[in-house]
């Protein structure tokens, strides 16, 4: 899955209130033809996530076979470690965040049982992987054996554990009180305890409680305060105060917003119609602002965030997990 | 750059290891990526060597080669840092060469963890480098609020215990004189003056992460300095004045009076002077003010949330119903 941005820009104009489902899909399907571009290998180090941003996508879009499901799972199973993680692409070292999105595709195209069959220990050596990166003093996850810590790890360890079922094999109070510390003056949460809040970082701690079932520690009306404050006058939201609005923090924020049921705290109109404004309307994807070039990040997000609002014409996506609705409730009736 | 390292009698002794891109299987229709030549050669050295583990300058000069094609390679990084210690390299000369590869790439953050590595190790690092603060401002000329710096910095004053340098608070404060809107700047003063220090566990604010202490006491200091308090708040009025609809300033002064166990209505005077009658020159003031009579005058906090849900925000209009409605029945 190229990474590459572009060629597409986003349309910008407000009066185009239509998702262009079939643009959309068809960029995505398109981005693996662009390999030869010089960006594609500069990119290479999110590759795996770039799998998971654009199926998702597609599933989102009510296309879920958009993509060849046998060469799907074939890439992530290449992508695996010795050490049972994953790296971003064949050949790199394993890292929370590839396997995180490792399992979640699994989980999207039905296929955690590849694991046992073909892949390398099965899903317990992957949880192991996963739960060796936990700081057994203060509940923090890193995000490979070099160390750097930062709440996505958190939320990506409990997220792809509780897919797997494997949640047993982590110190869950520790996690849920290193979060915490991570809670700011202004109610929001950082990257780490004492960073500056950040819409992103807050996605990534109420969904680690909410999966930990610990939501009741969250002064929700405070967090939704901080939350609802970062739409703007032109209706996208921002990240932090003071910064521009990009279509991706439709989703951290939105979903955040849902977690902790505020999201009708925003108006809703507003913020699907200034994510609108950032799609390619010929070419299709989202960029994260009118005018600007459009990526599968932001087309991911941009998706995500707008079903979220509940747009006609897409799949329900789960606030947790960023994922169909549908694929989690049959992840966890299995 | 090496010309080629198949050619270079320097790497003759090595096999280099080809990328295994799953393309053999016929597995990866997805996946198969077109590299540049150079690139390719370089990283398929790079295996071999990190097989092998070897930690030697070929091997640190290959790493550095590698990372001028693509310093997002998050694995060479780590390598890197490993051999540097290992041959015990001047940290300080790498420092000054991974300063230019951050103004590059200005989002980067692999080189803000290996920064970290580096300056963790004591035995180089006893004290911080006295330039850092000069690069760190360096860095925010370029973009003030980059978080991977910000994040950093914080790093910087626990690890260093730094809260009452002056030069941090110099820099804050010059930061915020720029750009009074910079709440990345507000957030890192806000810990300098009433963030933990190092006899408890850092935290976005005291006892964040304490289970044994209730929400509303969190963020409160044990002791509290009633004179720095009273400064912090008078430098939060300054910069409200200078810019009423900022958001910043005004959450930083909430923070304060929380860290001093205080009320908002100690300010009612002065947030009064942001709202006379229907001239309005600041929504916070409004909402401030919604917070102080929420505490006994009803009718009038009902007043203020409205003005806010009709006038000035209404883009939160349900939040400010929410709001109106918790206040109960009034008259």
């Amino acid at each position: 899955m190229a990474l590459v941005s572009g060629p597409g820009r986003a349309g910008g104009i407000s009066s185009d209130q239509e998702l262009h489902i079939s643009k959309h899909v068809a960029y995505i399907k398109n981005l693996d033809t662009r390999k030869d571009e010089l960006e594609y290998w500069l990119t290479e180090h999110l590759r795996l996530n770039g799998v998971y941003w654009g199926l998702t996508a597609l599933h989102l879009l009510g296309h879920p076979d958009a993509l060849p499901r046998n060469e799907t799972i074939d890439f992530v199973l290449s992508c695996q470690k010795d050490n049972g993680g994953f790296g971003a692409a064949p050949g790199h070292d394993a890292h929370m965040l590839y396997t995180v999105s490792a399992i979640q595709i699994l989980v999207t195209v039905d296929a955690v049982d590849e694991l046992e069959k073909r892949g390398l220990g099965g899903k317990q050596k992957v949880g192991a992987f996963i739960a060796s990166l936990q700081n057994k003093e203060d509940g923090s996850f890193m995000g490979d054996q070099w160390g750097e810590t930062d709440t996505r790890f958190l939320y990506g360890a409990l997220n792809a554990l509780s897919l797997l079922g494997l949640l047993d094999l982590v110190d869950i109070p520790k996690a849920v009180s290193y979060i915490q510390s991570c809670e700011n003056f202004d109610g929001a949460y950082g990257v780490t305890p004492g960073a500056e809040s950040h819409s992103g970082q807050v996605f990534t701690c109420v969904g680690a409680l909410t999966i930990a079932g610990r939501l009741d520690l969250v002064n929700k009306d405070r967090l939704g305060a901080w939350l609802s404050e970062r739409q703007i006058d032109k209706g996208g939201f921002n990240g932090r105060p003071e910064k521009l609005p990009d279509a991706c923090y439709a989703w951290w924020v939105g979903s955040s917003l849902a977690m902790i049921d505020r999201l009708h705290w925003i108006d809703g109109k507003k913020l699907a119609s200034f994510v609108l404004q950032c799609q390619d309307p010929e070419a299709g994807g989202f960029a994260d602002r009118p005018g600007n070039m459009v990526d599968v990040y932001h087309t991911h997000f941009g998706i995500a965030g707008l079903s979220l609002l509940g747009l006609e014409g897409l799949q329900e996506v789960d606030p947790v997990y960023c994922m169909p609705k549908s694929v989690i409730a049959r992840c966890f009736a299995k | 750059m090496a010309e080629s390292y198949a050619n270079d009698p320097e790497w003759a002794n090595i096999t280099p290891i080809e990328l295994d891109d799953g393309s053999e299987s016929g597995a990866m229709p997805l996946a198969t990526i077109a590299y540049p030549t150079e690139y390719l050669e370089a990283t398929s050295y790079l295996r071999a060597v990190m097989a092998a583990n070897e930690m030697s300058e070929r091997a640190l000069k290959l790493t550095k080669d590698v990372i001028s094609m693509n310093p997002a390679h998050y694995t060479v990084w780590i390598y890197r840092a490993k051999i540097l210690l290992a041959l015990d390299k001047d940290i300080l000369e790498e420092l000054n060469w991974l300063n230019g590869v951050s103004l590059k790439y200005l989002k980067n953050y692999q080189i803000w963890h290996h920064r970290q590595v580096l300056i963790s190790s004591k035995t180089h690092f006893p004290t911080m480098p006295p330039k850092e603060p000069d690069f760190l401002m360096e860095m925010f000329a370029q973009d003030s609020k980059n978080y991977h710096v910000w994040t950093y910095r914080h790093w910087l004053v626990r690890h260093f215990k730094l809260w009452d340098s002056p030069r941090e608070l110099e820099d804050v404060e010059a930061l915020i004189k720029a750009d009074v809107r910079n709440n990345s700047a507000w957030n890192h003063r806000y810990m300098l003056r009433f963030g933990p220090r190092d006899d408890v566990p850092d935290a976005g604010m005291v006892n964040a992460g304490n289970a044994d202490i209730s929400p509303e006491e969190k963020g409160r200091l044990p002791v509290v300095d009633e004179d720095s308090v009273d400064a912090e708040l008078k430098y939060a009025q300054e910069q409200i004045l200078r810019a009423p609809e900022n958001r910043s300033s005004w959450w930083y002064a909430r923070g304060v009076l929380r860290a001093a166990g205080r009320g908002l209505g100690e300010w009612e005077e002065f947030v009064g002077r942001f709202v006379d009658g229907n001239v309005v020159k600041s929504s916070h003031a409004v909402e401030w003010l919604a917070d102080v009579y929420g505490e006994g005058e009803k009718g009038k906090a009902v007043e203020m949330l409205t003005m806010l849900k009709e006038k000035y925000d209404p883009i939160r209009k349900n939040y400010w119903d929410y709001r109106i409605q918790q206040l109960g029945e009034v008259a």
